[in-house]
């Protein structure tokens, strides 16, 4: 995926990748990543949980904006359990 | 032949178990051989967000009920994608790939591709509007890896300007 993201920034397009393993992320380096350490298959939270979603599609989004440093990979540390989310207020960026 | 099918079973079971236990997970992410940059590309999005067309990209391999589904007959993986149109109802697509267990995801798409999400904040005026999506799967090793960068991924980057995308989200599988 990090690879993806690379060829499509390279051709002028921003992209930001929500990531499950910043291993792999650190290997690959796509220009701006979001760690979850959520299991495969949920990168965006559990089924149903629609504050979960917006909350993460909302960070992802916020960091096409915030990060000025090319590589950087942010860390939420947003639980996978036991975290309560509400969703977002605004949603005006920058 | 039937090495390719042990290898398939091997890499469809460490999918599984890879999903149920993180740390598993994790350790093979710290030993996974990836391709390695020192050079990182860079845009920076300009226009706010409201005004800002967004594609969603996923590697989980999800495709339209109608496309072919994703080779899984090959255990170095498939570099190919397919478009799916920003207006596509969830319960027109589907899920092929065997190394992820995907079972939630085909229950509330949101969790991985959210198109239904991204159509709600194009409706409330949060985003600008939704482009065609793409999806490819992960688990792409050599020779495809290749293929992938210089074939498929820089086509799907080619029909993103066409489209005038302004940013990609991207979600694993």
């Amino acid at each position: 995926m990090g690879l993806v993201a690379r060829v499509i920034e390279a051709a002028g397009i921003a992209t930001v990748c929500v990531v499950g393993l910043r291993e792999i992320a650190e290997q690959v380096r796509p220009p701006r990543a979001v760690h979850l350490k959520w299991p495969f298959g949920h990168p965006l939270g559990e089924p149903g949980n629609r504050a979960q979603q917006l909350s993460v599609i909302h960070y992802a989004l916020a960091a096409l904006y915030t990060v000025e440093e090319p590589g950087t990979i942010l860390d939420p540390d947003w639980r996978w359990r036991r975290e309560t989310y509400a969703e977002p207020s605004s949603w005006v960026m920058p | 032949m039937k090495q390719d099918r042990l290898r398939q079973q091997i890499g469809r079971a460490f999918g599984r178990l890879l999903t149920r236990l993180p740390i598993l997970a994790r350790s093979w992410g710290r030993r996974f051989d990836a391709l390695t940059s020192d050079d990182v590309p860079f845009t920076r999005l300009r226009k706010p967000l409201h005004a800002c067309r967004i594609a969603l990209i996923t590697t989980g391999g999800v495709h339209l009920r109608t496309q072919q589904p994703f080779d899984m007959g090959d255990s170095r993986g498939d570099p190919s994608f397919r478009a799916i149109p920003a207006d596509t109802p969830a319960e027109q697509l589907t899920i092929t790939h065997d190394y992820y267990d995907h079972r939630d995801a085909e229950r509330d798409l949101n969790i991985l591709f959210p198109l239904a999400l991204g159509r709600e904040l194009v409706a409330r005026g949060a985003l600008g509007s939704l482009g065609t999506g793409y999806s490819f799967m992960g688990h792409i090793e050599p020779p495809h890896v290749e293929t992938l960068l210089r074939r498929t991924a820089p086509e799907v980057a080619r029909r993103l300007r066409q489209e005038q995308i302004d940013a990609v989200l991207l979600t694993p599988a």
